[in-house]
Parts: structure tokens; sequence; C-alpha cells
């Protein structure tokens, strides 16, 4: 192990600070009654004895429904993006057809497309099908972002497994679907997890499509229950930091616990130049 | 994402044999998703493209009126829409440059051995794992004028007056929600450019630490070299995710004040849902789109280049 430098410990400690500390100081306010909240002076350390705000934020606002909805579009976009995605990893990796360049060319544009662009003519096409107001429609506008990037992720994997583990399968006689679902998927299994993590992250971030296409309270996602207190004044600011934390705090849990492996999953042939 | 495709030679005999299965095996696999974003990405540009030629309003959006190119040029000579451009390219290049000088130093300092580096290497990224809309709550609460903490420390110090109402302020504005932006990507620029930071040869590193080069002059020569196509990869896909951004500048500011945060994506939100002028909505969405594929074949052309150009020596 390296010697201790002091400037470089203050350094990696001034970064964590700055990485952390808006996370701690929405723990803090929320924590903050209102009459110290508008004091002099700010309250820099959490009151633990303001603890029980926490249950008011699940009680009085619809917190609850909003973290239900806000899960099942995730893990909804997350389960669709992964069954729309593996064959097509697998083609773009290990099959020649004509188009192949272009549908390369395709996922990539589809980066470009600024979800508040598409809002206007997908809502036009959930009215006619009856999707506005459902979950169902925030996870197949989701899943249309997703899916590029969650293919493009996967063919990086298939692209690092050996051929020749597949052509032992073949020559026993399997079907080229039977190689992919027994032999190569769970080779790259790893991948899948991070590319499921990805997925699901985007569905529990995402916004605009929930803004615009829910409108009854009772649907929205969390998102949209945060951002509707922005402005408003007749919520308590705690309340407010207290639906925010608990709306955050999960998600940078479970990322701090798989990111290594989201790292590892997306290196092993994504994001190498 | 994005690796050239890494030719794998499995099958070459099997192919030749069944070229026709192989093609229809390719088809069957790659049906479904194109079919899911010809319905939900391709058939919805193409409806935006048709829009941006009409005149529809959303207040009647069935009476509409072909106008051909009557809104580009209408939003082309509109001031709004050259503020637009102008907000867009500002905030587009802090956000690379920043994330990326960011994401760097904060890499150098996590490749570096020391005791508990997993455990710093893991809390450097929560940010990244924050939802935006909650980050741009934490900020807009930090800038509050009267008691968020930034208003308070500037006070403290005598550097603003009480009640600076810091999203409110025409040249604040921006600036603001850079910062809040910059927290939020500066991690993922960090974790990549950490991963790359692994392919720089220790051999080469510490043979140039031994011929007496200073710090600067090695990771000019050997660790730069190494990172830069990860660097450029990183510039490209930051550049297409700022122009597409909504979530944290509308929550923030929706593109105030007076336009000073109004980036494309944002002016055609507000065109459409707050003037509720779909055609001219539409028109500017095709033109920030038209910018950034632009931007992007820069790219590929540039990267071409370079490695033309570093295989010829």
């Amino acid at each position: 192990m390296a010697r201790f430098r002091p400037f470089h410990a203050i350094a990696v400690l001034a970064l964590l600070g700055v990485a952390a500390f808006p996370l701690y100081w929405m723990f803090v306010t929320s924590l903050t009654p209102s009459a110290r909240l508008f004091g002099a002076a700010p309250q820099m350390l959490p009151d633990l004895a303001q603890l029980p705000v926490y249950l008011d934020a699940l009680t009085t606002t619809s917190l609850r429904h909003w973290l239900f909805n806000s899960m099942v579009v995730a893990v909804g976009t997350t389960v669709l993006s992964l069954l729309l995605a593996v064959l097509p990893a697998y083609a773009l990796s290990r099959l020649k057809f004509p188009g192949l360049l272009l549908l390369g060319f395709v996922l990539f544009l589809t980066q470009m497309l600024p979800e508040a662009m598409l809002v206007v003519p997908l809502y036009d096409i959930f009215a006619r099908l009856g999707l506005l107001n459902t979950l169902l429609g925030l996870i197949l506008a989701n899943t249309a972002f997703t899916v590029p990037v969650v293919t493009w992720i996967l063919k990086g994997a298939i692209d690092a497994v050996p051929g020749e583990i597949e052509e032992a399968a073949h020559i026993d006689g399997c079907s080229r679907l039977g190689i992919v679902l027994t032999v190569v998927v769970p080779l790259i299994a790893p991948t899948l997890a991070a590319a499921a993590v990805i997925a699901f992250f985007h569905g529990w971030n995402e916004y605009v499509f929930a803004q615009t296409f829910i409108s009854d309270d009772q649907l929205r996602t969390a998102s949209v229950g945060l951002a509707s207190f922005v402005g408003e004044l007749s919520t308590p600011v705690h309340t407010v930091m207290a639906v925010g934390f608990i709306y955050t705090l999960p998600a940078v849990v479970f990322y701090l616990f798989v990111q290594r492996y989201v790292v590892a999953g997306m290196t092993s042939g994504g994001v190498k130049g | 994402m994005m690796t050239r495709p890494a030719q794998s030679q499995p099958q070459a005999a099997d192919q030749a044999a069944a070229p026709d299965r192989s093609r229809w095996t390719a088809a069957v696999f790659v049906a479904p998703v194109v079919l899911y974003l010809l319905a939900f990405q391709f058939y919805p540009l193409a409806q935006q493209f048709y829009l941006s030629l009409t005149d529809t309003s959303l207040l009647n959006p069935s009476r509409q009126t072909f106008v051909g190119l009557e809104n580009y040029r209408d939003i082309l000579s509109d001031p709004e829409f050259h503020q637009a451009l102008r907000v867009t390219v500002v905030y587009t290049l802090v956000c690379v440059a920043g994330s990326i000088l960011l994401g760097l130093g904060a890499a150098l300092l996590l490749d570096r051995p020391f005791r508990g580096r997993g455990i710093a290497r893991a809390l450097v990224t929560i940010p990244w794992a924050a939802p935006p809309v909650a980050a741009a709550l934490i900020f807009v609460w930090l800038y509050n004028a009267q008691y968020g903490l930034v208003s308070r420390a500037s006070q403290a110090l005598g550097l603003s007056a009480g009640g600076f109402n810091w999203l409110d302020e025409p040249s604040f504005a921006l600036p603001a929600i850079l910062v809040t932006t910059l927290w939020q990507i500066f991690p993922f620029s960090a974790v990549v450019i950490l991963a790359a930071l692994q392919g720089v040869p220790s051999e080469l590193r510490e043979a140039a630490v031994i011929d007496g080069a200073d710090r600067l002059s090695v990771f000019k020569a050997v660790v730069w070299p190494t990172i830069r196509p990860t660097v450029a990869l990183l510039a490209l896909l930051i550049t297409v995710w700022s122009l597409r951004r909504f979530d944290v500048i509308w929550i923030m500011t929706q593109g105030g004040p007076l336009g000073e945060t109004n980036t494309l994506v944002i002016d055609l939100y507000r065109r459409a849902f707050v003037y509720l002028d779909l055609g001219r909505a539409a028109a500017v969405g095709i033109v920030g789109l038209a910018v950034a594929v632009l931007v992007t074949l820069v790219y590929f052309w540039a990267s071409r280049r370079a490695e033309a150009a570093s295989g010829r020596r």
C-alpha cells in the first residue's frame, strides 16, 4: 500500500464531500421543523427527534402510490427492454445480413431524439390506443428509449463470447434460438444485469412522459409527484424533502451495491473506444 | 456502447453452407425491435416532421393547413429561437468541458492506490445515481432566495444582499443550472475515464518516472494517448445528452428568466404546451435533431481521420 499523502487525502475528501453534500442537505432539511428552517442560522446537523416526519410524508401525501407506480414503470421498462434487445444484439454481433450497418446507425440515431420532441406525437398515438393515463403507456414509451442502449451494450458482450462455444452446441443440433437462450445468455449474465440496471434507472427517473401522459394523481410516478411540489407553498419544506429523500435514497443505495457490476458489464465490451 | 464490430469468425463455414437460413434467422431476430422502434420512435418522428410543415395549434389539432417551410422561416427569424440556439451551445459546451475536466480530475485522484479506495470510488457516483428530479429539487432549495444555503453563504460573505434570487437573475440562472447538471453528470465521466486508465501500461508509466519525467509530461506522453479515444467518445455522449436534457432545466427555471435558460428542447416544449403552437414547436425539434446528427457525423468523421493518422505513424 502506498504511503500516506496528505494533499491527496484532502482532495479525495473534498471530492466525496461535494458528491454527497446535496443529499446530506436534503436529509438534514427533512428533519428541520419549519420554525428553525426559516431561522437566522441554518441547522447543519440532522435532528433525529424529527424522524416521524417520514411517517407524515408517507401518510399525508400520495407518496406510497407514486413509489409503487415508479417501481412498476421501472421494472416493466427493464423486462421489456431485455426481452426485445437480446435477439437483435445477437444478430448484430454474429449474423451477416443486409441492413446490418443501417440498423446499427438507426439504433444510435434514437439516442439523439429528445423525449420532449416525441411527447406530442406519442400523446396522439396513445390517445388512439387508449394508453393515456396508464402505466403500460409509460413502459412502452420508456422502452423505446432504452432498447437501443441495451441492444448496443449486449452486442458488445456477445462480441466477446468465443465462437467455438456456440459451434459445439451447433454440432449437438441446437437451433440458433436455442443456442442464444441456453449458451449465450448465461455467458453474458453480468452484462445483462448491468443493462437491466441502466433500463431500471431510466424508468425510475423518467419525467417528461409521466408528466404529460398521466393526469390521475393515483397513477403519477414519484418523479412527477415530487416535481409537483416545486413552486407550491402549501406543503411544508421538510415534508417535501422527506418525500424527495424516500424517492432518492433507495435508488442511490441500490446503485452503490450494483455499480461495480455495472461498470464491469459496460466496460467488458461496451465503453471501449 | 459502440465498439467497432469485433468480428468473430465462428460460423463462417456454416453460413457459407446456408446463407439463406442465416438471413431468415437475422430477419426474425431483428424484426420485433425494428417494428417497435418504427411504432414508437420513427412514426412519431415522421409525424413530428409533418406537423412542422403545418400550422397546427393545440387548441384545435384536427384543423391544420399545410404551410410548407413557413414555420422554419418563422423560427429562423425569431430572436427567441436565436437565443435558444445560443443558450443550447453554451449549455452543451460547458457540460462537455466541465464534466470531462471534473471527471478526469476525480478519476486521477481515485486511480492511485490508497486505503478505502473502493468505497471512495463507489461514493463518488452518488450524484449520478440520484434521480434528476430530486437533484433539481435539492438545488432549487439550495438556491432559495431567503433560506437557501447558497444565498445564506453568499450573504454571510458579503457577496450578495438578502433575498437574492439566483434562479430569477438573468446572468445567474444558467450558471446555477450548469452547476446542478455538472454535479449530476461528472461521476459518469469519472467512472468511464477511470476504467480507461486501467488500460494505461504501467511499465511505460514507471519507465517514464524513472527517466525523471515530471507528472505533467507523464500524463501527456503516456496517460493521455491511451485514454484519448475514450474521452472523445465521452464528449460525444455528453453532447448528445446535453442537447436533449429536459427535466432538470424545466423544473428549475422552465427556460426563464428572459429565456436565459431556454435550450432548444425547452423552447420546443414551451412552444407546444405554453404557446400551443405545435407547428413551430415541431420545427424547433427538427432543427435541434439536425444539429445533433450533424455533431455526431462530424465526430465520426474526425475520429476516423484520427484513427487513420495514428495508423500511418
